[in-house]
C-alpha cells in the first residue's frame, strides 16, 4: 500500500526522478496534494518531494522577482520586494487557507492545482507573471493564462515540473490590490478580483483586473479594464466598471454561492478596488 | 445557602489537562488485542431496491476476516421507532443505506474490501421534499410498519399538538397580527471527535461496547435487544464511554454501525472497531432535521399577547430516531414563551428520502424560538411598540403556570431583559440610524432547565464512595462530552460531602460500575447529578455523624496526645458531642459548637481509616452511599401537548450589534451579549464555557451553517463546502451575565445550562440585522447571498 517517497536535492535529480517515475506526484507543501489523495484514496507510485531542492526554495530579487516553487507562501508574504512591489499578492495570500496552511503551501502548488478560485492567480495575472517550467528537454515559460488550462488541468507535460514563478518589474506608479470574499474568515474564495492601477492625473492609466472563482479558469477582464482605462477616475466610472464586469464573467452556482451572487459581488469587488487604488491613501502600496 | 465554600468557584476544570496535554483516551485512541476493524458499504442510491450483493470479490482480499449483508445475519432492528436495521435488506431509503460491511486487520484493507463489494441496485423514484412526500400517490418509503402491518402515508406517527384556551377568541381579541413562514436548515452537530466504537464478546458470550455515546445506559438496553436478534439471551451487555470530544446530541440514539460492530465481533469472534473519519461523519451520520414553521400571534391595542399559533413540519429523512420528537420540547417555548393565552401548535412530521435526522443541541427549541421571537418583533412593529417593551409587558413571572402546565419556579426573564437591554444601551441605539448598516436586536428564550420528561423515567443514580484517605469516589451514569459535567459535579459533591473538590475522583462512565441514568441530554447533566449527590451526600453525612459519638473521642485524644495541651479543653466536652453536634468541612470532621482548633480537628482520612480498621471488637465500616433522583415531573400527554416535563425552566436573553454591508450583503456582528437565568452558577469557567460555545454555535446555525443535499445526496460533506465559526470569525466580544435566582428544586439552586446558549442567538441576529437595514430574513442561515436579495426586493417595493 506504500509509495516510494524520493527527496532530491538538485533539479537535475528531480528531472530525472520525473523520467523515471511517469505517474508520480510532485510534492511542495502538499496542502492539496494530499487532501486530494486522502480523499481518492489513489497510491501514486512515487512522490517527488521539491522541498530539499536548494535551487527552488528562494526568491530571487532582480529585475522582477524569481520565486522559487517550494518556497512556501508565508515567506513569499513576507519577503520585502514582494511586499514593496506586489501588494496584492501578498493580500491574497494573508487570506490564503490558515497560519498552518501558509507555512506549507507554495504558490507554483496554487497554479499546480489549477483550481478556479485559487487565491494567488488573479495577483499573477496583474502582474504579467510567467511559470517557469523544465523538463529534460530544457526550459520553457507560460503566462498563467496559457497554464492554467481548465479546472485541475495545466499545461505540464510529461516529464516536466514547475521550477519557478517569474514577476516582472512593476512600474513604478503602478498601485495594486486584491479583495476576496468567503463564507467565513477561513474559505476558498467566492470570488476573488485583483487590480493594478496607473493613475495620469485624474485619469486612469494602464488597468488590470482579474478574477477567480467566476470562469473555469481564473482569468483578466479585458472589457472591463478598456472601460477603466482613459476614463476619468471617480464614482461614475467605478459604477460603469462594476455592470461590466458582471457581464463579463461566467461563473457557476455551488454549495459556496449562486451565479447571481458572484455576479454581484465580483462587480462589487471591482468598484472597490479601483476606488481605493484610486485614492489618496491608495490601496496597497 | 449562604455559607457554600465551593459552589460558583472560578476553578479549572478537572478533565481539562488530561485533554490538552493528548492523555485523555478517546475511542480514536483505543485498542484492544487482536482487535479488527470494519468499514461499511453504504448504498450508492437515495431509493432503490436491492437486486443483488456480491461480496466474492471481498472476501479474496488478503487482511479481510469477515464481510456481511443483511442476508447473512439475523435481522436487527433498531430506532426510536424500530424502523432501521443494521444491515438493510430488499430496498434502500437514503443515500447512506448500510448495505454490508467488512471485518480487517487495518482499517485501509477494510475500506478497499468495501470498494471491491459489488451492488446492483434498481433505482425507485426518491422524495426529497415534506410536500412530494405527503402528495397524493407519493411512494411509500415504508411500506408496513415495523411490525409489518402495511401502512398507507409517509407521515411519522409520532403526533404532537397542543390546543388551550379559545384561540378564535384570541383573534377576534387582537388589535394586531403578525403571520409568515420561517425555515431552518439541516445542520451538522460538527462534533471534534468523530464517531466510534468497539464491541468485544468475552468468551462467556457477554458483550461489551466502548461508545462514543451519550445514553449509555439506553444503548445497553438496545444492545441487549440486539444479542437477542441474534438468539444471545440472558448474557450481560456493558457499555464503557470513552473520552468523548463532543456530541451535541448526535450519541442520543444508538446506530447502525454499533450494530454493526457488533454483528462483526460476533461472527469473528475478535475485537471490531469502526471508526468515522470527517468525511463519513458528515455523509453518514443524522445532523439536525430541517423545518419549516407557520407562526401567527397577535396583540391587542397596548401589546398584551391575545393568541400563539404554530404549525411545523418537520423533514424526517427516511428513518426515525429521538429527533423525531422535537415538537414535544417545541412544546415548551411554543406555549410559554412569554405569557401568551390561546395557543395552537401542531407538527406534522414526514418521511422522505433525505438523510434521516437526529438530536442536536436545543432539540426543537432554537428552531421554534426562531419564528416565535422573529415574528415577535414584527408584530411589535405593527403594533408600533418597541420589542423589548412588548417582551417586558409579556414578560413570564415566577411562580406562574403556563398554558402547557409549566409550573415556573424560578424565572428571572425580566431582569435578563432588562440587563440585556441595559448592556446593549437599547434606549439609544435601538431604531436610531447613528451609523448606517448598524443595529441592534435581541432575542428571548425559555428552555427545560431540570431535566426533560420525554421517557418514562428521567432519573439519574449516584454512587459515592470514600476510600480510606478522605477521597470520593463518583460513579455517575452521565457523560462528560465536553460540556463542563465533570467540574459542576466535583464542585457539587465536594459541597454535598463536605470534601474538597480535588478529592473529588468522577469514574470513567461505565454501565457497570454506575446506577442508571437516562442520558445526558436536555441540559440535565449537572442537574440530576447534583441532586442525587445532595441526596447521597447527606447520607454520607448522617453516617459518618453517627459513627463519629464513638470514634470522634478516641481521635481527639490521640490529636491532644500529639499537640500536648488543646486551649479551650476545660470548656469543652469533646467525649459527648452527639450526631447532630457534628460537621464536615473540606475534608475535616468537626464540632459545630467548638472552636476551630487543630485539636479538634479529626482529618476525613484518618476517621474512616479508625472507621475501617475498627480495633477492639468493632466491625469495620466503609462508607458507600447511593441515590436515585427522579424529578417530580410529568410525562406529558403529547397528542393534548400538556405537562410539567421540568422540574426548572432555564431563562435567557441575548442581544447582539451588528453591521451590515449593504452592497455585499455582509453581517459583522460588532458584540454580543447574553443574559441567562441558570439559576445558581455552579462552576463560573463551565458556565460560561456553556454559554459561549453555546452562542458561537448559534452564530454558526444563523449566518453559516446548512447541509446541502442534491435528490438526498450531501453535497458538503466537510469542513470545506459546511462553513462553521472558528476563531477569526468570532472577532467580537461576547459579554456574559448571570440572573442568579435560586431555583428550589435545582441542586443549590442551579437550574440546567447545555442548551441555552444556541436558542435565541439567529432571532436576535435577525431582528439586529432588520434593525440596520429594514430587511427581515426569514429563512436561516442569513447568507449575504439572502441579505443583497431582500434589500434588492425592497427597493423594488
Amino acid at each position: 500500500m506504500g509509495f516510494e517517497y524520493h527527496q532530491p536535492s538538485t533539479t537535475a535529480e528531480a528531472l530525472e526522478l520525473v523520467a523515471r517515475f511517469p505517474d508520480a506526484e510532485i510534492i511542495a507543501g502538499g496542502t492539496d496534494l494530499m487532501v486530494r489523495l486522502n480523499k481518492t484514496r489513489r497510491v501514486p507510485p512515487a512522490l517527488i518531494s521539491l522541498r530539499r531542492v536548494q535551487e527552488l526554495t528562494h526568491i530571487e530579487n532582480g529585475s522582477g522577482l524569481r520565486i522559487g516553487a517550494a518556497v512556501p507562501l508565508r515567506d513569499v508574504a513576507t519577503h520585502p520586494a514582494v511586499a514593496a512591489g506586489f501588494p496584492a499578492l501578498v493580500d491574497a495570500i494573508r487570506v490564503f487557507g490558515s497560519p498552518q496552511i501558509r507555512n506549507m503551501a507554495t504558490l507554483a502548488g496554487n497554479l499546480c492545482n489549477a483550481s478556479p478560485g485559487a487565491d494567488c492567480a488573479p495577483p499573477l495575472l496583474i502582474y504579467d507573471a510567467l511559470v517557469e517550467l523544465r523538463s529534460a528537454a530544457g526550459v520553457r515559460e507560460l503566462t498563467i493564462e496559457d497554464f492554467i488550462l481548465g479546472p485541475g488541468a495545466t499545461a505540464l507535460e510529461a516529464g516536466e515540473i514547475v521550477t519557478a514563478i517569474r514577476v516582472p518589474p512593476p512600474p513604478p506608479a503602478a498601485r495594486s490590490i486584491y479583495l476576496r470574499k468567503g463564507r467565513v474568515q477561513m474559505d476558498l474564495a467566492i470570488t476573488g478580483v485583483a487590480a493594478r492601477l496607473e493613475m495620469d492625473g485624474a485619469t486612469c492609466g494602464a488597468v488590470r483586473i482579474a478574477a477567480g472563482a467566476v470562469a473555469p479558469v481564473p482569468r483578466r477582464l479585458p472589457r472591463t479594464e478598456s472601460v477603466v482605462a482613459g476614463a476619468a477616475a471617480g464614482a461614475e466610472t467605478w459604477a460603469r466598471a462594476r455592470a461590466e464586469a458582471q457581464h463579463e464573467i461566467s461563473p457557476i452556482s455551488d454549495v459556496r454561492a449562486s451565479e447571481q451572487y458572484r455576479r454581484h459581488l465580483t462587480g462589487v469587488l471591482v468598484e472597490r478596488s479601483l476606488a481605493r487604488l484610486a485614492s489618496t491613501n491608495g490601496g496597497g502600496t | 445557602m449562604t455559607d457554600l465554600l465551593h459552589i460558583g468557584r472560578d476553578v479549572p476544570r478537572p478533565d481539562g489537562a488530561d485533554k490538552v496535554g493528548g492523555k485523555a483516551l478517546y475511542i480514536h485512541d483505543i485498542t484492544r488485542p487482536g482487535m479488527l476493524y470494519g468499514a461499511i458499504k453504504f448504498s450508492e442510491h437515495a431509493h432503490a431496491r436491492i437486486v443483488r450483493i456480491d461480496t466474492s470479490r471481498a472476501q479474496r482480499l488478503p487482511g479481510v476476516r469477515a464481510v456481511i449483508t443483511g442476508d447473512d445475519v439475523p435481522e436487527v432492528r433498531f430506532g426510536f421507532m424500530r424502523d432501521n436495521l443494521a444491515l438493510k435488506k430488499g430496498k434502500v431509503r437514503q443515500f447512506r443505506d448500510e448495505i454490508a460491511a467488512v471485518a480487517a486487520i487495518d482499517p485501509d484493507i477494510a475500506k478497499e474490501a468495501v470498494d471491491l463489494i459489488d451492488v446492483e441496485y434498481e433505482p425507485l423514484p426518491g422524495l426529497f421534499t415534506t410536500a412530494d412526500a405527503l402528495a397524493d400517490g407519493a411512494a411509500l418509503i415504508h411500506e408496513t410498519d415495523p411490525t409489518g402491518r402495511p401502512v398507507t402515508s409517509n407521515l411519522v406517527p409520532a403526533a404532537c399538538s397542543h390546543r388551550s384556551g379559545d384561540l378564535e377568541a384570541g383573534k377576534r381579541a387582537s388589535r394586531f397580527v403578525a403571520e409568515g413562514h420561517y425555515t431552518v436548515p439541516r445542520i451538522q452537530q460538527a462534533s471534534l471527535g468523530t464517531a466510534g466504537c468497539i464491541a468485544e464478546f468475552d468468551l462467556n458470550g457477554n458483550l461489551t461496547v466502548t461508545a462514543k455515546t451519550q445514553i449509555p445506559f439506553l444503548a445497553q438496553r438496545d444492545f441487549t435487544n440486539a444479542l437477542r436478534a441474534l438468539g444471545i439471551k440472558d448474557k450481560n451487555v456493558r457499555v464503557v464511554v470513552p473520552a468523548v470530544g463532543g456530541a451535541f446530541g448526535s450519541g442520543l440514539d444508538t446506530h447502525a454501525y454499533e450494530y454493526i460492530s457488533i454483528l462483526l465481533a460476533w461472527h469473528t469472534g475478535k475485537p471490531v472497531k469502526i471508526l468515522y473519519d470527517r468525511y463519513e461523519e458528515f455523509a453518514y451520520l443524522s445532523p439536525r432535521q430541517s423545518a419549516e414553521l407557520f407562526i401567527r400571534q397577535g396583540c391587542d391595542e397596548n401589546g398584551k399577547l391575545t393568541f400563539r399559533e404554530i404549525e411545523v413540519t418537520q423533514d424526517n429523512g427516511a428513518y426515525v430516531s429521538w429527533g423525531a420528537t422535537y415538537p414535544n420540547v417545541m412544546l415548551v417555548a411554543a406555549t410559554s414563551l412569554h405569557r401568551v393565552p390561546n395557543v395552537y401548535f401542531n407538527a406534522t412530521i414526514v418521511y422522505t428520502n433525505n438523510t434521516y435526522c437526529q438530536a442536536m443541541r436545543g432539540y426543537g427549541n432554537p428552531e421554534v424560538t426562531w419564528g416565535i421571537e422573529t415574528n415577535l418583533e414584527e408584530l411589535a412593529e405593527k403594533a408600533g411598540i418597541d420589542a423589548l417593551e412588548m417582551r417586558l409587558l409579556n414578560c413570564n413571572q415566577p411562580g406562574d403556570v403556563t398554558p402547557m402546565g409549566l409550573n415556573l419556579q424560578s424565572c428571572g426573564l425580566r431582569e435578563c431583559l432588562e440587563g440585556t437591554a441595559e448592556a446593549l444601551d437599547w434606549d439609544r441605539t435601538r431604531s436610531v440610524s447613528r451609523r448606517p448598516g448598524r443595529g441592534v436586536g435581541m432575542a428571548a428564550l425559555i428552555n427545560v432547565g431540570g431535566g426533560g420528561k420525554i421517557y418514562r423515567s428521567d432519573g439519574s443514580g449516584i454512587i459515592l464512595k470514600l476510600d480510606d484517605f478522605g477521597n470520593v469516589n463518583v460513579s455517575y451514569g452521565g457523560v462528560e462530552m465536553g460540556q463542563g459535567l465533570h467540574s459542576a459535579l466535583s464542585l457539587m459533591v465536594a459541597e454535598a460531602v463536605g470534601v474538597l473538590p480535588e478529592r473529588v475522583i468522577i469514574n470513567q462512565t461505565d454501565t457497570a460500575t454506575a446506577p442508571w441514568d437516562v442520558g445526558t441530554h436536555a441540559s440535565r447533566g449537572a442537574f440530576m447529578a447534583g441532586n442525587a449527590a445532595r441526596i447521597a451526600g447527606a447520607r454520607l453525612r448522617e453516617r459518618i455523624f453517627a459513627l463519629a459519638e464513638q470514634v470522634y473521642p478516641g481521635e481527639v485524644e490521640r490529636n491532644l496526645a500529639a499537640l500536648g495541651e488543646g486551649e479551650g479543653l476545660d470548656e469543652f466536652d469533646f467525649r459527648s458531642v452527639t450526631r447532630d453536634g457534628f460537621d464536615l468541612r473540606n475534608g475535616w470532621l468537626l464540632c459545630k459548637d467548638a472552636g476551630d482548633e487543630p485539636w479538634l480537628r479529626v482529618e476525613l482520612g484518618r476517621f474512616l481509616r479508625a472507621a475501617h480498621f475498627a480495633k477492639e471488637g468493632g466491625t469495620g465500616t466503609m462508607f458507600t452511599e447511593e441515590a436515585f433522583y427522579e424529578p417530580p415531573t410529568d410525562l406529558p400527554d403529547w397528542s393534548a401537548g400538556y405537562g410539567n416535563m421540568s422540574a426548572a425552566y432555564t431563562f435567557g436573553v441575548q442581544g447582539v450589534e451588528v453591521e451590515v454591508d449593504e452592497d455585499t450583503g455582509e453581517v459583522t456582528i460588532l458584540r454580543m451579549v447574553a443574559v441567562t437565568d441558570g439559576g445558581r452558577v455552579l462552576s463560573r469557567q463551565a458556565a460560561e464555557g456553556q454559554l459561549y460555545g453555546g452562542i458561537v454555535q448559534g452564530v454558526g446555525y444563523a449566518l453559516y451553517e446548512e447541509v446541502h443535499s442534491s435528490e438526498g445526496r450531501i453535497l458538503n460533506p466537510g469542513f470545506t463546502d459546511y462553513k462553521i465559526p472558528t476563531a477569526a470569525d468570532i472577532a467580537f466580544p461576547i459579554e456574559l451575565q448571570w440572573v442568579e435566582t435560586n431555583d428550589p428544586e435545582g441542586p443549590f439552586g442551579a437550574k440546567g445550562l447545555g442548551e441555552a446558549g444556541i436558542v435565541p442567538t439567529a432571532p436576535a441576529i435577525a431582528n439586529a440585522i432588520y434593525d440596520a437595514v429594514g430587511v427581515r430574513i426569514r429563512d436561516l442561515p442569513i447568507t449575504p447571498e439572502k441579505v443583497v436579495q431582500a434589500l434588492a426586493a425592497k427597493v423594488g417595493e
